[in-house]
């Protein structure tokens, strides 16, 4: 992974969708042409993703709005700076120095949302009736829907 | 370089490759969401669909419409029909209104809402639908925290596509149209005929007709070289070379209209790089293909980093003009799509644009109305047998490939409804009334197993 930061820019350029194999042709020819890319992108979409001068302030607002009841932001901000994430420190550019401190937070934080989340799930799933008693049939969603008759409408 | 160049201005073999590999790639990538769509809607039907469920429906949509009793009937559905398509046309002339008069953030903030009540709702409903049908025991605080998470992120993905990955930007878009398409399948079965037929025969006339809402919207965003706020589904384009604008539309004639959009962009761009003369050349055609001073300019999640994007333009157009017209020549070739809102029956409406075109990178752009409408369609075939399911799939992929094969005549934005729609209507009667009745005769006789 580290090599697709620090490797060639043509590579990074396509992203996440592999391209054909007459592109192969194309950066080539290019690169005679125009000024060659910056070494390193902050996002996974590369030329077409965010430009780096926005990163840092684009990563701190996905980072602080994460803590709004919305982990899922500090999953967003985690995918789409994976490079970032992923660049060791020594070898990463000066560039991500601004970025990295949020990103690492953003995963730090869905990880620990995930653990916990998934362990209450798992226990609430494994548990059942004999551990939670009467309450379990409460707390399931399907009870819940068939109480406020919500799925009275499509079921 | 000069090898290049030559190689590059003629249509050779190389070439030639290359624009057929572009050619595939891109429609690849529109046909890849679209099956996806289409796919996703026959598994929630599928899957949440009963013997026993159209009781309800029939009742419920039944006690909606004002108690009207009895079964679906062509003339009810046929009113439906015109009422929905009289107030798709009111609400987009509403849009193009506010559009002209420049009221971009209400039509945001209106957008959101929308794409928000869908996720939150709709999305509710299904995933309540699909875990009390597999009887998953999920707990109510886990739903409650999960669903306003995946809600949120979903409608942030697809309102700013340029603050999360493409590919997520792609996915929610998917989500959305899969959401609505499954509620349209809950109507009765002639008013989604009806409707269907109703909505292609409207997008023909907002599209073509010199006085339709939606070319009103395509002149007024031709002129003013801004981005339409609406749910369009952007394929990632083959060759990242406009990095910053490429979700930009632009419309434009040039010479050598016959090569694709893409590989002519690929061409003027490296034809105009090493020669001058042809700077000169694309300074004499710029008056003629474009009509307005193009300010590269784009909403901003924030108003600093829009004072920053225009400082940038001012900078720019001040220090390299000739760089700033050749970037004009190059992105002419683009076309712009359509747009179109949707209002539905239950108080929810969603935006999105109803037609297909290029971006300024020569990616394909397809409004979210197809996707749902195309998924509607194959949706309600999937309720009677899955015969029809491939039959309308494959009428829908090939009217698609038609309106492909048009835009590239025609080089301007086109309606992509009426002719899958058209196809995919036809090939369900056929489907229905004689290849259902033959394979039946091959199975009896043993023929066929």
């Amino acid at each position: 992974m580290e090599a697709r930061v620090a490797g060639v820019p043509e590579d990074e350029e396509s992203g996440l969708l592999p391209r054909p194999s007459a592109a192969g042709r194309r950066p080539s020819s290019r690169g005679a042409r125009f000024p060659p890319p910056p070494a390193a992108w902050a996002t996974v979409d590369g030329p077409l993703g965010l430009p780096l001068e926005d990163a840092e302030g684009h990563a701190r607002r996905f980072f602080m709005w994460g803590f709004a009841c919305l982990p899922f932001l500090w999953a967003i901000n985690c995918c789409y700076f994976w490079p970032v994430l992923r660049s060791s420190v020594a070898s990463s550019p000066a560039a991500f120095a601004p970025i990295r401190p949020y990103v690492v937070r953003s995963a730090i934080g869905f990880t620990i949302f995930s653990v916990v989340l998934v362990t209450w799930a798992t226990t609430f799933v494994v548990g059942g009736e004999r551990l939670f008693g009467p309450v379990w049939n409460d707390l399931v969603m399907y009870n819940v829907a068939d109480k406020l008759g919500i799925s009275g409408f499509m079921g | 370089m000069a090898d290049a160049d030559a190689a590059a201005v003629p249509v050779d073999g190389p070439a030639r490759t290359t624009v057929l590999d572009s050619l595939g790639e891109d429609i690849t990538r529109i046909v890849y969401p679209v099956s996806a769509c289409m796919l996703l809607v026959v598994l929630l039907v599928s899957l949440l669909s009963s013997p026993s469920s159209p009781s309800p429906f029939s009742a419920s949509i039944a006690a909606a419409t004002g108690g009207v009793s009895g079964g679906d009937d062509i003339p009810t559905a046929l009113i439906t029909a015109l009422t929905f398509v009289v107030a798709v046309t009111a609400a987009t002339f509403l849009l193009a209104l506010l559009f002209y008069l420049r009221c971009t953030p209400c039509l945001r903030a209106y957008l959101g809402f929308s794409a928000l009540s869908v996720l939150l709702v709709l999305g509710g409903q299904v995933a309540l639908l699909l875990l009390s049908r597999l009887r998953l025991p999920l707990d109510a605080v886990s739903f409650a925290l999960l669903l306003p998470n995946a809600a949120g992120a979903l409608a942030l993905a697809a309102l700013v596509p340029a603050s999360v990955p493409i590919a997520l930007h792609q996915a929610a878009l998917v989500a959305v149209a899969v959401l609505t398409a499954f509620w349209f399948t809950l109507l009765p079965e002639w008013t989604t005929w009806a409707l269907l037929v109703a909505m292609a025969i409207y997008d023909l006339a907002a599209v073509l007709l010199p006085g339709g809402p939606l070319r009103v919207l395509l002149e007024l965003a031709i002129q003013r070289n801004e981005e339409i706020p609406a749910l369009v589904y952007e394929a990632r384009p083959v060759d990242p070379r406009h990095g910053r604008n490429w979700r930009l539309w632009r419309e434009g004639r040039q010479p050598g209209a016959d090569l694709d959009a893409s590989s002519t962009v690929e061409v003027i761009g490296e034809v105009l790089q090493p020669d001058s003369g042809n700077s000169s050349a694309s300074q004499v055609h710029e008056p003629a293909t474009l009509a307005g001073d193009i300010s590269n300019s784009r909403p901003r999640v924030t108003l600093a980093a829009a004072l920053s994007s225009s400082d940038s333009s001012t900078v720019a157009q001040v220090g390299e003009v000739s760089a700033l017209q050749e970037h004009r020549v190059a992105v002419a070739e683009m076309m712009v799509p359509l747009i179109q809102p949707r209002p539905q029956r239950s108080e929810e409406e969603v935006e999105d644009e109803d037609g297909i075109g290029l971006s300024s990178s020569g990616a394909i752009k397809l409004g979210l109305g197809d996707f749902i409408f195309y998924s509607v369609l194959v949706g309600r075939a999937a309720m009677y047998d899955y015969m029809t399911v491939y039959a309308c799939y494959l009428a829908i992929i090939a009217g698609l490939g038609i309106t492909l094969l048009l835009l590239a005549f025609f080089r301007k934005a086109l309606p992509a409804l009426p002719v899958s729609i058209a196809l995919g209507v036809l090939f369900y009667v056929l489907t229905r009334t004689l290849l259902e009745e033959f394979v039946v005769q091959c199975s009896t006789n043993l023929v066929m197993f």
